[in-house]
């Protein structure tokens, strides 16, 4: 088959993407593709009561690459005029000395390897008049559940993307991606303090899932329950004590601790801690970590990764021992290893990345009560906001957003947000008791990599550390 | 790529926001802005001496903001495209006015007339003053830049293990804005940098710091030697990094690192942020929140800011203003609409993108520095920590509350005594900004932010035990 049997929804014409690929293919590439992308998105979002704003984009543009050993080539444009087109192909194919090109590529349909999540628009069966009552229902619910709530906000936001690889080796794959996310927050005062408290959730399935659920009740309940719980918070304890991390968003310990410093890039470069680590132990007896790409209706799932090879699941750390790091194509070609499909890019307007999907530790056999009961003094800390990791000297943080002060395995009372730090090829290694509750977290998580930002997820069971630096102010 | 801009376009964008505009109207708008940004530029990196990947950009997107008469008042929407056809601005416009139909009506809603402007002959005397400049780096010339900034950062020292390789981007941005109200206008910003990253020591003692320098025009960035050399002095010195036990004592930040403080205090007199209670210093205006030596100021027109704005996301014409005098906070930070809420005038921050709500930003800040060079703080202050690395979002901007990770070097008798890492620092806002002791005479710039050192007393450091 050709380019002019491929699907009719291609914004440029076929020929023309013919044109580019055999303009900008140099004889000696190891590889080279064409991304094609058309994007959606709507959000609505409240305050102070009213919906008072709603806002679009339509973004569609092609990215060109052209790779060739340790050096790539990428151009974008969202021109698509011919002249515009050409530019980038040749702008991709700069890298190459010689001056020779491939011959033309017979391009030819793939099917998706997977079918994870809704291929529709997740948007049109509940309309924008639909999305304002459901965030006006959450402005009144928020209020009504204590007079102390003063400030409510929500934003319902969705998005929809076509995608369209061209692969060197002709195959062409496309893939239509929802995700939809629903965020509430809301500020609560008395006696003159003020707090804050938020939730939210989400994934790759369509808005009716938030109305035909009561998804948003339990996020406005969870809001206002944080918010609340935050106003008693005492100033967290300042130094190195044992923690338990609940399940579930504490999942992101795993994300930055280990997660980025077993991504393929870091990995070949000799930049990251765990360099030359496989087969050695980098985390306790009992702990297995597993980056998996294939479950169904996550945030961080794909059908194939963004170079068009097929997500799976791949064991990063099994019974403490760091058995495979996360590879895009290039990365794995250098590396004598296989791609994991985890190449992904922002948009057609970045270069690609190995990066992670979902990121979860599975479940141990401890009672997540025993867990906590066995903590003499120290943190039970159940929920999060972001995190950061420097994955050369290993340190990285992550700051809790509802956790609580525990001694004689009871909890005494909450604590303000803290930063808690540590190394990230040490911690794993401290980890003594695994729950039997391993919980995917809501689906709220972004991940962020020289200047990309990339949907994902993070998962974990009840854990005890027994050592972490909690960054109170409680000397 | 200076010629570039226009290539495919027989109209220029500020023709096509006015026409944009109009369209808007035609569908029932009552009032419209429009708003459009052109990205074109290259970026490369090399890595032990070879090039390792080039990058060529050529973005452009219009963003239309539309405000219907609902009769109980003006209720809008925004909305963008990268489709500036005469049938995609039209989809545009059409999708916009039917979306604002969805959207509650504001009595306050500030729509796009009547702002202050600049006149035209402002206009035209910013345009004398800040004539358009090509970025004036070649694609070949960007990669010598970056082999030569790579070169010098790996012969520094033998302690140099690895390099995260050294990245060269220039390029040019076209900006151009129209309102209902008839105001048209627009400009370009020429940008360029040069950034490295090394690391020293071996497996799990491994360090790495890095050094950049950023301009408008390449001739105006520092020496590409220079800033490898500092980015492979600034990653030796961190070489043996250990811990530290906890403790309460005054840390010190270095001007890379006194930016975020300057960030934090922006977030907190964000004008928005006021109008929703999200802020710690609500109440905070004509306070003295800092102590009586400490000046802040955001100048829109400095010679060395990369921030330089003739008007806002609105069309505001700005002006310099100080935010801190003597430690009193003068007001708020605001747009049109947060300035009517607020009772006060409008002072030129919109901020905004090319869809979504107005934001609030500030053009070029800067701290006023101190007498007293570093050495001289860390002899007064005697015993304490200097800060080179913040890690984390540790800051609840409601309650001012701030714990985040950090890496420096102690200071113990008032000298530099050794590396540390792995602990955070904490305390509130509030308090941090009132316990500044010290502030340094070492003023540098960072794009559009110029901050010397600061000295912040009674931080809680939580460390290995």
């Amino acid at each position: 088959m050709n380019l002019s049997t491929l699907p009719s929804a291609l914004p440029i014409a076929p020929e023309i993407l013919q044109k580019m690929l055999n303009a900008m293919i140099p004889a000696d590439a190891d590889d080279a593709d064409l991304y094609l992308q058309h994007s959606i998105s709507e959000s609505l979002s409240l305050e102070e009561g009213r919906v008072k704003h709603v806002s679009a984009s339509t973004a569609q543009g092609i990215g060109a690459r052209v790779i060739k050993g340790e050096v790539s080539g990428h151009a974008y444009t969202d021109r698509f005029e011919t002249a515009a087109l050409m530019d980038a192909a040749k702008a991709a194919r700069a890298i190459a000395a010689n001056g020779h090109i491939k011959k033309p590529l017979a391009v030819r349909p793939l099917a998706s390897p997977h079918s994870l999540y809704l291929n529709e628009n997740p948007m049109q069966q509940v309309d924008l008049a639909q999305r304002k009552a459901l965030l006006e229902h959450i402005d009144q619910l928020a209020r009504s559940i204590d007079p102390r709530v003063q400030q409510v906000f929500a934003n319902v936001s969705a998005s929809f993307s076509h995608i369209h690889i061209i692969r060197m080796d002709g195959a062409h794959l496309s893939d239509e991606r929802p995700l939809i996310r629903l965020n509430v927050s809301v500020v609560v005062e008395e006696n003159g303090k003020r707090e804050t408290g938020g939730a939210g959730g989400g994934g790759r399935f369509d808005l009716t899932r938030l109305i035909d659920t009561n998804e948003a009740e339990r996020l406005t309940r969870e809001a206002v329950r944080i918010a609340i719980l935050n106003l008693d918070a005492k100033a967290a304890p300042a130094g190195s004590m044992p923690v338990v991390l609940g399940s579930g968003w504490p999942g992101i310990l795993l994300h930055e601790a280990i997660g980025h410093g077993l991504e393929g890039d870091f990995n070949r470069k000799g930049s990251s801690v765990f360099a030359g680590k496989l087969g050695q132990r980098v985390a306790a007896k009992g702990v297995t970590v597993i980056d998996d790409g294939t479950i169904l209706d996550r945030r961080g799932s794909l059908n194939f990764d963004d170079e068009g090879t097929a997500t799976q699941r791949n064991i990063l750390i099994e019974d403490g021992i760091l058995t495979g790091y996360m590879q895009d194509k290039q990365n794995a070609r250098l590396m004598g290893a296989a791609p994991t499909g985890n190449g992904r890019r922002e948009s057609y307007a970045d270069p690609i990345q190995p990066r992670m999907t979902n990121t979860f530790m599975l479940a141990g056999k401890d009672k997540p009560d025993n867990i906590l009961a066995s903590l003499d003094e120290g943190i039970y800390a159940v929920n999060f906001g972001g995190g950061q990791v420097d994955i050369t000297s290993g340190k990285f943080v992550f700051t809790t957003s509802e956790a609580y002060y525990v001694k004689n395995g009871e909890i005494q009372y909450p604590v303000k947000g803290a930063t808690l730090i540590g190394m990230g090829h040490e911690v794993l290694q401290k980890v003594s008791m695994i729950g039997d509750d391993l919980a995917l977290d809501p689906g709220v998580g972004t991940c962020g990599k020289g200047g990309q930002s990339v949907p994902v997820g993070v998962g974990l069971p009840t854990i005890r550390v027994d050592e972490l630096t909690v960054g109170g102010t409680e000397a | 790529m200076s010629d570039s801009i226009n290539t495919y376009l027989d109209k220029s964008m500020q023709e096509i926001a006015s026409q944009l505009v109009d369209i808007a109207k035609q569908s029932g708008a009552a009032h419209a802005d429009a708003l459009s940004i052109i990205d074109t530029g290259e970026s490369m990196d090399v890595r032990h001496g070879k090039l390792e990947s080039i990058e060529r950009e050529d973005s452009r997107g219009i963003g239309l903001r539309a405000f219907i008469d609902t009769g109980k008042g003006l209720a809008f929407a925004s909305a963008s495209t990268s489709d500036v056809s005469e049938k995609g601005l039209k989809q545009l416009a059409e999708q916009v006015v039917n979306m604002a139909n969805i959207s509650e009506p504001d009595p306050d809603a500030m729509p796009p007339i009547g702002a202050e402007h600049p006149s035209a002959d402002e206009l035209i005397a910013w345009q004398v003053k800040h004539p358009h400049q090509a970025h004036g780096w070649s694609t070949e010339q960007a990669k010598e830049a970056a082999l030569s900034c790579e070169a010098a950062a790996l012969a520094y020292s033998d302690k140099i293990s690895n390099s995260e390789g050294a990245s060269a981007s220039f390029g040019e941005t076209s900006i151009a804005y129209a309102a209902s109200d008839g105001f048209v206008a627009g400009y370009e910003r020429a940008s360029s940098s040069l950034s490295i990253s090394v690391i020293a020591g071996e497996g799990e003692s491994m360090q790495r710091d890095y050094a950049y320098t950023r301009a408008r025009i390449a001739a105006e960035l520092r020496n590409p030697a220079e800033v490898g050399q500092e980015a492979s002095e600034r990653t030796l010195r961190l070489l043996g990094a250990s811990g530290l036990s906890s403790r309460t004592t005054t840390v010190v930040f270095e001007p890379r690192i006194a930016t975020s403080i300057l960030s934090h205090l922006v977030s907190a007199i964000n004008g928005r942020a006021i109008l929703q209670k999200r802020s710690f210093l609500n109440d905070a205006v004509n306070e003295e929140i800092f102590p009586h030596f400490i000046h802040i100021s955001d100048n829109p027109d400095h010679p060395e800011g990369m921030g330089n704005r003739l008007f806002d996301g609105e069309g505001t014409h700005c002006s310099a203003r100080n935010i801190i005098e003597s430690g009193k906070l003068t007001g708020f930070l605001t747009d049109r609409y947060a300035a009517k809420r607020l009772g006060t005038k409008p002072t030129g921050h919109a901020r905004r993108g090319l869809t979504g709500d107005t934001g609030i930003g500030t053009s070029n800040l800067i701290l006023q520095p101190g007498s007293e060079d570093l050495h001289a703080i860390l002899h007064d202050i005697h015993d304490g920590v200097l800060i080179t690395e913040l890690m984390g979002f540790g800051i609840n901007g409601v309650t001012g509350d701030y714990s985040r990770g950090a890496a420096g070097f102690l200071i113990e008798n008032g000298k530099i005594s050794r590396p540390v890492q792995e602990f955070t620092i904490a305390s509130n806002l509030k308090d941090m900004f009132a316990n500044i002791s010290h502030i340094g005479n070492d003023l540098t710039w960072f794009g559009s932010m110029a901050v010397p050192s600061i000295a912040i007393a009674n931080m809680t450091i939580a460390g290995q035990s």
